[in-house]
């Protein structure tokens, strides 16, 4: 594949830290060389000595003063290695990339640690939007992505999607307006980047369909696209076996994952992955390395080591356990509204009938209720358009809660009509 | 002062995330309100159960299980409340900002944390440069500053600056060129941005005298720009008293400052500070929104419960102090006769001009490896690295005494045999 032409000018301008050829030039250096060359400060002098974290199943993380160190300095801006090989091992276990073989111009899968899969997500963005560029999305969508996507001044292309996602008929229909055979002219606007939430939506709560999937990527191939597959609930998909992912199919090197452990393993440590084509993680890692520069080596080490002591095996056996937990609300009687079960994520995408727009309803007459929703407005490409629907989270709430809250919604909407 | 002109279109663009209104209802909110609106996950199912940190002095920060929680669930995109809380009354108690009284319109002293200082610094470049702007800043420089804003199609010009910084004599002679009553007339080309590291420059140890900051001051008045003070070096000064900064003369709300802990509390854990005006703040914390959502919640506490401790020991200061000295002395022994250099009065690093060679790169990159020592060719701090630079950046913050010595023997080897 030709990945420059997915590039901004300002992303292919990036260029590698000159002094990092330095620091490569020492590690193979004999221990008999002298560098005055990093500019690395002496982590002796730092306070933090050593540190015992512990874990709910009894394990504890332990930091040494060596550790501890190596915790407080700086570390690669791709991440550190032991993180790097457990993801891209989990990553060949669970997806089987094809990519995982090819040669690096080919698209080899590679992967870098991000400060959460929403930094990854917005460097990527910045890496492939220019202004006036088209873009397509299936709205409703991520409030963070629209706010990451929209001031780069793109054009967002809505597709209809369902609550099976993302609708290929529509998708064929949006990109007939471009004929395949002219996508490389210069000049052409045919979309050069899809996005989507295949699993667990945010808002909507849709999960694809493989075979959907399966005709996107086509749609991808056929117009030379690429996907940005977000998935930070694919690991709170509710049924086995798990979809297969737009990764695992991924046989040109077009998709850029981005995978998150917020759901599951801690939102406010920061700590996300991209994986994709070697050429365009480069890409993201230069801008990484111009940035935060990495993500913090001790949030790291905190996590790699949980991880290996937990082994793929262990990792996915936490999941199970909290998995378990969230599939209760569903069963909503009394409300004048519909709705689609979700088979991931956290959220429930809620219809309310003979609302025309939920935004008044829920930023005035809610608040005397005493209930918060999200309006649903605020996940369109267009949040001023009237939107009928509303967000309910099932992550905070005791099921109690829950009920209580859709009494009182139940309540706020009769009263309304 | 008019910061939209300041902006560009991207920047400009970033509105406020709609679900954090609802976040602010609820907390304004009785607790018997039921909120289904947050998207954050469950605390609960999170691995992680408590932390106990052991600090050198011999005290312990401790997460209880409540506190654990907190520092692993999403929080505010500014930073928490008490780390900045604390962040702004340091800033007053050391600098006496003329901006923390001021109204928002005018510019009030605004902060927030980044992840890192380099992505304050990186947020507020792509807040603030088109392609095509001109910007000055005094060469040689940080290399991740010039990795930052090279990509950004700007014009990077050149102030020319000597061992105590940026010369203002020099600055006016750059800006002569554009006339300052045309500077806000649309298609003006006049620089809007000016950026320096004032104390223990990276690579050069200098650091400004308050004279040339105050006449440096007084020409981005005239021609109304910014001023981004990067500062990283600012608690590595050797000396008392510390010299006043940027901020500290700030009456019209044009100093954009970037603070660091890398180098006093830990360079890996990634946290930092943007200082400015309250208007450019917001800009970069819409932008932290999108992407990093904000610092890790984890390591914003417990920096904050040592720095109290940190910033009133001497012993940071007084190790680099020592490790200045002995590499000063080194030089003195080795390379006399060979090179210059100036001492510097703050931070890491010794710039030095070896004589009789007109370019170090091909030096280093080849001989200095079979001689086995390794220092930075100078071209790489500069604004094009393939000019030819007759200095080296030796960094004394992680070699002994006894290595630096030798190095700078095989250093004065290496040239001998050069020339």
């Amino acid at each position: 594949m030709n990945y420059a032409r997915f590039l901004t000018a300002v992303s292919a301008a990036r260029k590698p830290s000159p002094i990092r050829i330095l620091t490569e030039l020492q590690q193979r250096s004999p221990p008999s060389l002298i560098s005055l060359a990093g500019g690395a400060p002496n982590p002796n002098t730092f306070p933090f000595q050593s540190a015992s974290i512990k874990v709910k199943n009894g394990q504890t993380v332990s930091f040494d003063e060596a550790a501890m160190k190596r915790a407080l300095q700086y570390s690669a801006s791709n991440g550190i290695p032991e993180l790097l090989t457990w993801m891209k091992n989990l990553q060949k276990n669970l997806h089987n990339p094809p990519t995982a073989s090819y040669t690096s111009e080919n698209g080899q899968m590679d992967m870098c640690v991000t400060t959460g899969s929403q930094e990854g997500l917005c460097k990527v963005f910045e890496m492939l939007v220019n202004p006036g560029d088209n873009v397509l999305l299936d709205a409703p969508t991520y409030s963070g992505t629209l706010a990451a996507l929209q001031p780069l001044g793109c054009n967002l292309i809505n597709v209809p999607s369902d609550q099976h996602g993302m609708i290929p008929a529509a998708l064929k229909e949006v990109l007939s307006r471009w004929d395949p055979s002219e996508v490389h002219k210069p000049g052409s606007t045919a979309p050069k980047v899809l996005y989507t939430i295949p699993n667990g939506g945010n808002p909507t709560g849709a999960s694809m369909t493989t075979q959907r999937k399966k005709e996107v990527y086509e749609l991808a191939r056929q117009y030379d696209m690429l996907i940005i597959e977000d998935d930070p609930y694919y690991f709170l998909q509710f049924d086995k076996p798990w979809a297969p992912t737009f990764l695992s199919m991924d046989v040109d090197g077009r998709i850029i994952r981005t995978d998150s452990f917020s759901k599951i393993l801690s939102s406010g440590l920061r700590i996300g992955f991209v994986t994709g084509p070697k050429p365009l993680v480069d890409r993201v890692v230069l801008h990484i390395q111009a940035s935060t520069m990495h993500t913090s080596t001790f949030t790291q080490l905190m996590v790699s080591q949980l991880l290996h002591s937990w082994g793929q095996e262990g990792f996915l056996q936490h999941i199970d356990r909290y998995v378990t937990g969230c599939t209760a609300i569903c069963a909503l009687t009394g409300l004048t509204a519909e709705w689609h079960s979700p088979s991931a994520g956290m959220f429930l995408w809620i219809k309310l009938k003979g609302i025309a727009d939920t935004q008044q309803l829920i930023m005035q007459k809610a608040l005397e209720k005493e209930v918060l929703l999200v309006p649903g407005g605020v996940f369109m490409i267009n949040s001023s358009d009237p939107c009928p629907y509303v967000r309910a989270a099932f992550s905070l709430s005791t099921p109690e809660q829950i009920d209580e809250a859709f009494r009182r919604l139940s309540s706020l909407i009769k009263e309304a009509l």
